[in-house]
């Protein structure tokens, strides 16, 4: 059974904008996809669906089998991890409340009104923050703490909750090249040691041919490409980056000779 | 020197319009307003005089026999002012909550929490204060609750507003990972907006203390009665002491709330 399951998916804006135009992909289980696209092919829009930050306005998502809706938003959002691309962190919580709120789905709402915590959920979020390498920052504040940093601590919250599948929308968009490649091997070490299926919106395309087992290319609100990461030939960026028909051959070759 | 031509920001280079206009009615409202309420400068003038006579009724020396009757009454307005205010706080956090555009459960509720607030301190301190007194009698009683009351309105409409401007993505990154509507309170828009909490509390004890000491006017007690008191029997011996220890009070106030705010933002 496919991991994560959308079935012809829609969205379109309050303000018109169709951002999905009926997208069916499936998504196995401990697998690493990457979505491919120019900026407003809808990949956020695609990846923020899938846990229920958007709701569709066509088409079904769903998760282990589990259907999407408003009414098991919770129980999909406990088994489901995100990164973003602004890690939004907490700024003012320490780094250990950060990753703890990744616990909050299995905690009690008096509990939590406490800020209280049970002993195994901070063992998790020490383990979770022994993962991404930050245990001597466990105790900073969030917003002391560097981007490369902060996006770890927004993995270890991910990890924390111990997810089935973690979404990551342009985790590397804000980083410097060095960081992006430790935070992309994170990821990839991640899905292949705990078999978490994860799933990233990338804009590097040399970012994903290293680390995808399959990348999906959008173009406006819709799937142009579906295979493994070999496949992304000269023709098939052309079509994943091609804008209302323009040639965009130069830009390419510059995305080739980095790729 | 440069002789190039001054001009504003705008596509055409002149005055922006909105703002313009906004500003030449506000002028033209003080105008209307100032001769309305009788603002005359030559009145103010002529009272110089008066108000330096005045000044000079000050020069006395202060009741001594007064002071330990003053220190209990200032510990009652500053007892009354605590009281009131932390009343104030535990009611005022949920309301906050509810009349925050986005911590709100429901819009119905939002709109009828703004209406309750506004309608708490559509009337000042006193107005309230002798509503209570009439219903509970003397004292400083009725003087918390109409100071609790007042601060309850003004108190929650400021926490709602220090939510409204919370960072959506910091709300989102604890929202994605399942977390539920109060735990989503506690852990994204409650820290975010804590900073602003403490300075409002800060500024409203700073300005409850003041309200208490005017509530005694109309027998809700505290420093307030003997003020009035004072001022009507012409006890200068009196009244500059009760006028100095306000002043004192509010000042090491200030001072304490600077420091507090500093060490936690």
């Amino acid at each position: 059974m496919a991991q994560i399951d959308i079935k012809n998916v829609c969205k379109r804006y309050p303000n018109g904008f169709e951002a999905l135009k009926g997208v069916s992909v499936e998504i196995a289980a401990g697998s690493f996809t990457v979505i491919l696209g120019p900026s407003g092919a809808g990949k956020s829009t695609l990846l923020r669906t899938i846990n229920g930050l958007e709701t569709p306005t066509g088409g079904t998502i769903q998760i282990s089998g589990q259907v999407v809706t408003q009414d098991t938003l919770r129980e999909v959002r406990s088994q489901v991890g995100m990164v973003f691309q602004h890690f939004n962190l907490v700024d003012r919580l320490s780094v250990m409340t950060n990753v703890l709120t990744g616990r909050l789905s299995h905690r009690s709402w008096l509990g939590s009104l406490l800020y209280l915590f049970r002993r195994e959920d901070i063992d998790l979020a020490h383990d979770a923050l022994i993962r991404v390498g930050l245990t001597d920052k466990a105790w900073n504040r969030a917003d002391k703490l560097s981007g490369g940093q902060q996006q770890r601590v927004g993995i270890a919250r991910a990890l924390a909750q111990q997810p089935r599948v973690i979404l990551a929308d342009e985790p590397v968009a804000s980083l410097d090249p060095v960081t992006s490649e430790e935070i992309m091997g994170l990821l990839r070490e991640i899905c292949t040691r705990d078999g978490i299926t994860v799933v990233v919106n990338l804009h590097q395309v040399e970012l994903a041919k290293r680390f995808a087992d399959r990348v999906i290319g959008l173009n406006d609100g819709l799937v142009v490409y579906d295979g493994p990461a070999s496949g992304l030939d000269r023709a098939t960026l052309s079509k994943i980056y091609n804008r209302n028909g323009d040639q965009v051959d130069e830009q390419l070759e510059t995305m080739l000779a980095y790729a | 020197m440069s002789s190039s031509k001054l001009c504003w920001p705008t596509p055409n280079g002149l005055p922006a319009l909105m703002p313009t206009a906004v500003l030449a009615v506000s002028i033209l409202l003080l105008v209307i307003s100032a001769s309305s309420v009788e603002l005359n400068l030559v009145r103010l003038f002529n009272a110089i005089p008066r108000m330096f006579d005045f000044a000079s009724n000050l020069f006395v020396t202060p009741d001594w026999e007064y002071l330990p009757t003053l220190g209990a009454n200032m510990l009652q307005t500053m007892e009354m002012t605590f009281l009131a205010t932390s009343i104030a706080l535990v009611i005022s956090l949920p309301l906050g909550v509810m009349a925050a555009k986005n911590a709100s459960p429901h819009p119905a509720i939002f709109h009828a929490t703004r209406n309750l607030l506004t309608m708490m301190r559509a009337l000042p301190e006193l107005v309230w204060a002798l509503v209570f007194v009439s219903a509970v009698g003397l004292g400083p009683l009725p003087g918390i609750m109409a100071l609790s009351f007042v601060t309850i309105g003004f108190m929650g409409k400021f926490f709602a507003e220090s939510i409204e401007v919370v960072d959506p993505r910091q709300v989102e990154g604890v929202v994605a990972h399942g977390a539920s509507w109060l735990q989503l309170r506690t852990f994204a828009h409650f820290p975010q907006a804590f900073p602003d909490f403490v300075g409002t509390v800060m500024y409203i004890l700073d300005h409850n203390l003041r309200a208490a000491a005017i509530l005694g006017l109309v027998g809700a007690g505290g420093i307030g009665y003997d003020l009035v008191m004072a001022m009507r029997m012409f006890d200068y011996g009196r009244l500059l002491p009760i006028a100095i220890s306000i002043y004192v009070v509010v000042t090491l106030l200030d001072r304490a709330s600077d420091k507090f705010r500093r060490r936690l933002i």
